[in-house]
């Protein structure tokens, strides 16, 4: 372990020293753990390293991702790579108006009494707020925060009722996409499109020499 | 938190803004352009390749890192496995990723039975890294012909016609395709689809979810899949060899149960490989910003089945890779923060690129400074330059930075940098496989009923790919191939075997080529650098 400082933490239920400086990822990697389910992306996006811990002198569990919580003297921290949590089926072209079938997809979502025990998210998103605001029928509010959502799951697991927000908010998120009007400018394209309008230009491509292509790929402007 | 002699080398360059702000940086002619590539882009160097020895492609120039892995034999001892197929599909899809899930999801709904396997959880790809966006020409300032102009241009004019046609054409199609799904994109105020423009793009055509475009495109993919009959799923199996049967045309796969440890083989009317790209080979020993699982799996399966492979002597190196803090090292930053302004910096408080040109350009650029001693030292022995991100928050506006980038925010607030007051050091990151697997337009290799779609394919993006593309491409050939695979579907795929690997390695053997490496990797070497 070289001249490096090394710190003592509680990984998995284990006391043991590791270099300073790891993610919780690379301490369970430094000591033998041959970790595959919770590991995905390393960048913070997949959310499948989430790990629950406690800081030195620290009076509550915390929550975060494996990839990029920094080991620290003191940290007690074990790997949360998956939580049970109901996804609803649903076949969402077959569906009218899918919002108003939200009660009968996820009626769970009722019994949401705003305890906020789900504003655990590595994210920072307001996962209380965002159930709250989808109880009230403000959709549009409830899918404002949830872009950055990485379906990690947390949430569902602090929460005394059984509710998935992750998923009642992406059938939300879907919903609310079906809802809206088509885009003009995909509609033109495509028209363009069923109207084989491009033939000519495509098969004067097809026929050029390599250098005629190159010189028009430079410069585009006519295209 | 900064150490103090790079809070030092932060203030230089802060001295700079004002001035940088006021001059202007011209895009370099093609001559200058051709020369500071051959100098310092990783694909120039000749040291870093050699020839490949055997295969399809003999002779053809590749990097160190594949010519091992395809060079190599595998760690399998073939007497011991069991070919009787433990599954009998239609279709078996390896890969868990947007163009894995995208074919599965076109096979079945013309009526396929599919099987997935994915070497970690679903979804968890290279897809949900996607940030910026993904091209599709709508916008009205637009047309298809110039995004296929602006593909072939970057690729140097590398890439296959028919295939890059089909890119551009399919990519309308593909978006309505999405939105029919419940995929959302940001619109502008008349609702249309809002566009943008990005490093070599001569038109506005990137279409984006904020700043998350591929994790919520493939969150509404997962979901979808999961409500299909005809899907199975295997998560943690990873392929480990594609079995063909006696005239040579792929009929399934060798998987690895990952849990129990075990293989099992799996029968199918054709395969799609959408395994992804090889980031996590380290090639040259850079950085990458790549899902663990990128070990370039899909090259070795295909290549030992006779596929033949197109331009794997050709990687994107993004420009813009965390080099500080290290446990971030290679996690990429999106190339919309240069788009709205932000400068590269070398330790002198000089731009030194125009950071509107293509990624190899600016990547190349950025090696210069470093190679040249302009960079920027980190007490763990890396360099990099200054991605002057202030500048933003100056030019956008107080917390604009926050609320459109907030996951990279928030990943440098956790190690207290706030990237709004001080700016971020970068290094290119390996991105991106250019090459891969040659494939038709219907998306199928020189190999009977053997399919490729995604970064595993070659052929399409050249030497050089734009931002934006990959997105595109896996959705494209995802489902081009999909639909091209299930017309297979009253095809006798025979008896499974390993002719194919057997035949192989007499070949290796008998040219002597012994190489140390096991192939595919699945998984890469974890070397914790800071011990």
């Amino acid at each position: 372990m070289n001249n490096s400082k090394t710190v003592t933490i509680e990984l998995e239920g284990r006391k043991i020293r590791v270099p300073e400086g790891l993610t919780v990822i690379e301490a369970l990697w430094d000591t033998g753990h041959d970790v595959k389910r919770g590991v995905g992306c390393l960048s913070g996006l997949c959310g499948a390293c989430t790990v629950a811990y406690l800081e030195k002198e620290g009076r509550k569990v915390k929550f975060g991702l494996g990839c990029h919580k920094v080991v620290e003297d003191g940290l007690n921290v074990i790997m949360l790579p998956y939580f049970p949590a109901r996804l609803a089926r649903y076949l969402l072209e077959s569906m009218e108006n899918p919002l108003m079938q939200l009660a009968e997809i996820y009626p769970e979502l009722y019994t949401c009494n705003d305890c906020k025990a789900c504003n655990i998210c590595p994210e920072w998103i307001n996962v209380a707020g965002v159930m709250k605001a989808a109880k009230d029928a403000d959709y549009e509010t409830a899918t404002g925060h949830i872009m950055d959502c990485i379906m990690c799951g947390l949430c569902a697991s602090r929460c005394p009722k059984g509710i998935a927000p992750q998923h009642v908010a992406l059938f939300i998120q879907r919903a609310l996409a079906k809802e809206r009007a088509f885009p003009p400018n995909l509609q033109k394209r495509l028209d363009q499109l069923g109207s084989h309008q491009f033939t000519a230009e495509w098969d004067s491509i097809a026929t050029m020499g390599d250098e005629e292509l190159e010189v028009k790929c430079r410069r585009p402007e006519g295209a | 938190m900064y150490p103090d002699d790079m809070l030092e080398s932060i203030e230089n360059i802060a001295a700079t803004r004002e001035t940088r702000k006021q001059a202007e940086m011209e895009m370099l002619p093609e001559e200058a352009k051709a020369k500071l590539l051959s100098r310092f882009h990783p694909d120039y160097k000749e040291s870093a390749f050699r020839n490949l020895r055997i295969g399809v492609n003999r002779g053809a120039r590749t990097t160190h890192e594949i010519a091992d892995l395809l060079e190599a034999f595998s760690d399998l001892d073939y007497s011991k496995i069991d070919l009787t197929p433990e599954y009998d599909t239609d279709l078996l899809v390896l890969g868990g990723g947007g163009a894995g899930v995208t074919a599965a999801l076109f096979a079945e709904s013309v009526g396929a039975r599919v099987l997935l396997a994915t070497k970690l959880r679903l979804g968890n790809s290279n897809t949900i890294m996607a940030l910026g966006g993904m091209q599709a020409s709508v916008d009205e300032h637009d047309s298809l012909l110039r995004h296929f102009c602006d593909t072939m241009a970057a690729g140097k004019q590398i890439g296959r016609r028919d295939l890059v046609k089909a890119l551009v054409e399919d990519g309308p199609r593909v978006v309505k395709w999405l939105l029919d799904t419940g995929v959302d994109f940001d619109r502008d105020e008349a609702g249309n689809l809002l566009t943008k423009k990005g490093g070599g793009i001569s038109a506005p055509r990137l279409i984006s979810i904020g700043d998350h475009t591929g994790l919520n495109i493939m969150k509404v993919l997962k979901d979808e899949i999961g409500k299909r009959d005809r899907i199975e799923i295997s998560e943690f199996t990873p392929a480990v060899e594609l079995t063909t049967n006696e005239s040579g045309e792929c009929n399934g796969a060798i998987l690895f149960d990952l849990g129990r440890k075990r293989h099992f083989a799996v029968r199918a009317r054709a395969v799609i490989l959408a395994t992804g790209g090889s980031g996590r080979l380290h090639m040259q020993g850079f950085p990458t910003s790549n899902n663990f699982g990128a070990t370039g799996d899909a090259i070795v399966l295909a290549y030992r089945a006779g596929a033949e492979l197109e331009g794997v002597d050709s990687f994107q190196y993004h420009p813009t890779g965390v080099m500080f803090p290290e446990h971030m090292l290679g996690v990429l930053v999106t190339e919309a923060i240069r788009s709205l302004g932000a400068h590269l910096v070398n330790a002198r408080g000089e731009r030194f690129v125009n950071e509107l040109e293509t990624r190899d350009v600016c990547a190349a650029a950025i090696i210069r400074e470093c190679e040249n001693g302009n960079g920027v030292s980190t007490r763990f022995g890396k360099t990099g330059v200054w991605l002057d991100t202030p500048l933003v928050e100056e030019i956008s506006g107080k917390g604009f930075l926050r609320n459109r980038f907030p996951s990279l925010y928030r990943q440098l607030m956790r190690v207290k940098i706030d990237i709004s007051r001080r700016p971020l050091l970068v290094f290119p990151t390996l991105h991106y496989q250019n090459g891969g697997i040659l494939i038709d337009e219907k998306g199928e290799t020189t190999v009977r009923n053997l399919f490729v779609a995604g970064e595993a394919a070659g052929g399409i993006h050249g030497r050089n790919r734009i931002m934006g593309n990959a997105l595109l491409d896996i959705f494209v050939f995802g489902r081009r191939s999909g639909l091209a695979a299930s017309t297979k579907m009253c095809n006798e795929p025979g008896n499974l075997t390993l002719n194919h690997v057997y035949s192989y390695y007499d070949k290796l053997k008998s040219l002597r080529i012994s190489s140390v490496a096991r192939s595919p990797t699945l998984f890469p070497e974890f070397i914790v650098n800071k011990l």
